[in-house]
């Protein structure tokens, strides 16, 4: 069993460190403080790098990553700035990948190549005001008329709300059937009787535009919808097992962040005349930071892996979210304590990554709902009653 | 078209590196190899003068097989073509065999325009080999370069050192020598990355530049490294006291004590 990135993933996490180093680096604090989404050279550059479109194939300029590639660029990326991989990572994971997966060559056509290089920024949105964990009590509607549907309701909470062009939306055909009468569409910004609402005032990842879409007599082709209209629940949640991988990716590179800024300041700082590190008390806190990302990454890593194989990764990946968002958490409130005084100031990072690791326990599924697929499964393989 | 030749080497990362206190040598387990980062800034060199004239690309390299590592990542950069130049026989080379086994490699690539090297590598910091090999090509070497340009078959450079700028005029084929300072080195694409580690290396080997053993190698090297010692800085603390002249008086004295301050 080899556990060793190969060299082609090496390369890929020194030069995206260095991405993220040379480049986002003197945004992260910006973004955070002023709310306010990356400049465009910025988000071309990242274009450029295939940033925009890490698995999708080369042919329509993407880079054709596995997925442990794809999550090392979303660790790195995140461990600079979280709110700028949580943009990426949506975007790829379940925009763009949702398309190749379940789109027609016709829709692939259309919208591959300006999402892979990022001309086109995408999002994915299921939750409502009045849905969240329960997906399928979803209110937006489509009706069929025709060659087309019309798409009237209100998505909320929707990454990269603000600066998309792009969503795929999920809307109920059919209430009666509940969540098989829901469908995926693809809907464009430029599409009359699309709105963005409110951008929400985030606690953290402030710098991605998150905010609220709404839709009045939207009318969308036939064409548009995503796989079969039938099939909408299904991609959802096919699409989630993927982008939970992301998000706990995003977790690993703020956790990292905070035990590594952590470690450092713990043997600069002295207190009764020695490093406060070489104390026992914050040393064992070093030490279970250390394990527990250590332990994130390997989670991740498993899953990406059982995914490029084609093997079942959907608890998996439940898996290593809920334990990778839930060592983030707790990495920065570590953090924050080796830091004391200091980590409670916004001079310095400590207190962005704080308030950025929180939501990597909500989103993409809650941690509890984490469990209820976890829970789901060991129900399946132990209840024989 | 013009053709560009880059000189680059792996070398251990010496910033991580341990070295064994006794004999001084790095502990080639406690670090990885990376290409030098002068070579970096060489390469980048030859990229850019591809971006604005356009041009081939030939990375080349002498060293041990698994000095490829550094030619995949040329490639990742944007390299049109990559040579290894490895033979068990050129083991113990010091610069100047590196440097006539280069020149001799290179010889046999065909007509070129340019040479690009790094100033130094991090493992040696000899810094010989640009040198040398500007002797060993009959070529002018020019350093220190802040502006670049092509003039039909000349290049027009500005050179910047200290306080003063020197702008130049010099007729190709030409070595160039690059430090840290002078560009920014470019992010290779992820699919690029990707790709590199199928592109094909050229290999030459002793066979291929011609020479006799005994040339090359230990054998022929005229250096010998007697010892290595392992250089350390350490900061030190002083608190002065006194009156704001007295301090300012001790500060000089301290200053040209250490012969940082001459006159």
């Amino acid at each position: 069993m080899d556990l060793s990135l190969s060299k082609s993933q090496l390369m890929i996490r020194k030069n995206m460190r260095k991405f993220a180093s040379e480049v986002l680096d003197e945004w992260a604090g910006v973004l955070d403080r002023d709310s306010t989404p990356l400049p465009a050279d910025v988000v071309r550059e990242m274009g450029r790098l295939n940033i925009w479109g890490i698995q999708a194939p080369a042919e329509i300029g993407g880079a054709g990553l596995d997925t442990v590639s794809y999550s090392i660029v979303i660790e790195e990326i995140s461990r600079v700035s979280a709110a700028v991989g949580l943009g990426v990572t949506v975007h790829n994971s379940v925009c763009l990948a949702p398309l190749l997966a379940f789109g027609t060559p016709e829709q692939i056509a259309r919208y591959g190549p300006d999402l892979a290089t990022g001309k086109k920024i995408g999002g994915f949105t299921v939750t409502e005001p009045q849905a969240g964990s329960d997906a399928s009590s979803i209110q937006t509607r489509a009706v069929p008329d025709g060659d087309h549907y019309v798409l009237n309701g209100q998505k909320a909470f929707v990454t990269n709300g603000g600066v998309g062009d792009l969503f795929l939306v999920a809307a109920s055909v059919d209430p009666a059937k509940k969540s098989k009468g829901i469908a995926i569409f693809i809907v464009e910004k430029s599409m009359e009787g699309f709105e963005v609402g409110k951008i929400e005032d985030m606690m953290g990842m402030r710098g991605n535009m998150v905010s609220e879409l709404f839709f009045s007599n939207v009318i969308i082709p036939r064409e548009n919808v995503l796989g079969r209209p039938e099939d909408g629940f299904r991609i959802s949640m096919k699409t989630l097992d993927i982008g939970r991988i992301g998000i706990a990716s995003q977790a690993l590179g703020i956790g990292t962040a905070a035990y590594e800024a952590a470690a450092t300041y713990a043997m600069e700082r002295k207190q009764f005349d020695r490093p406060i590190g070489t104390f026992q008390a914050v040393s064992f806190m070093l030490a279970d930071m250390k394990t527990h990302l250590d332990a994130s990454r390997l989670l991740i890593y498993r899953a990406a892996d059982l995914k490029d194989r084609g093997m079942p990764y959907s608890t998996e990946s439940a898996m290593c979210k809920l334990y990778a968002s839930s060592t983030a958490m707790q990495v920065c409130m570590q953090a924050l304590q080796i830091f004391g005084g200091y980590g409670y100031v916004k001079d310095l990072p400590v207190e962005r990554f704080f308030r950025d690791a929180k939501i990597t326990e909500i989103y993409e599924g809650t941690s509890e709902v984490m469990k209820i697929i976890i829970g789901n499964d060991i129900i399946r393989e132990f209840n024989r009653f | 078209m013009l053709s560009i030749i880059v000189c680059i080497k792996q070398v251990p990362d010496t910033q991580k590196a341990v070295f064994d206190p006794k004999t001084g040598a790095i502990d080639r387990k406690s670090t990885d190899n990376i290409m030098n980062p002068d070579d970096l800034h060489a390469l980048e060199m030859a990229l850019s003068i591809r971006d604005r004239y356009g041009a081939r690309v030939t990375a080349i390299t002498m060293g041990p097989p698994q000095a490829d590592d550094v030619l995949s990542e040329a490639y990742a950069l944007g390299a049109d073509e990559c040579v290894l130049v490895s033979d068990p026989r050129f083991a113990g080379s010091d610069s100047l065999i590196t440097t006539r086994v280069l020149s001799r490699a290179i010889l046999r690539l065909g007509a070129f325009d340019l040479v690009i090297t790094g100033c130094e590598a991090i493992d040696g910091n000899t810094a010989h080999v640009g040198y040398q090999l500007s002797e060993f090509l009959s070529m002018p070497l020019i350093t220190q370069i802040h502006e670049f340009m092509i003039d039909g078959n000349h290049a027009i450079i500005e050179r910047l050192y200290g306080h003063e700028y020197q702008k130049i005029r010099v007729s190709l084929p030409l070595l160039l020598s690059m430090g840290k300072n002078s560009n920014r080195v470019r992010i290779p694409r992820l699919v690029d990355i990707k790709e590199c580690g199928e592109k094909p290396i050229s290999l030459m080997t002793l066979n291929d530049i011609g020479g006799e053993p005994g040339e090359y190698g230990a054998a022929g090297s005229p250096t010998v490294v007697i010892k290595t010692e392992i250089f350390s800085h350490t900061r030190g603390r002083a608190v002065l006291e006194g009156g704001i002249e007295e301090k300012v008086d001790a500060i000089v004295h301290m200053l040209k004590k250490q012969n940082i301050l001459r006159f």
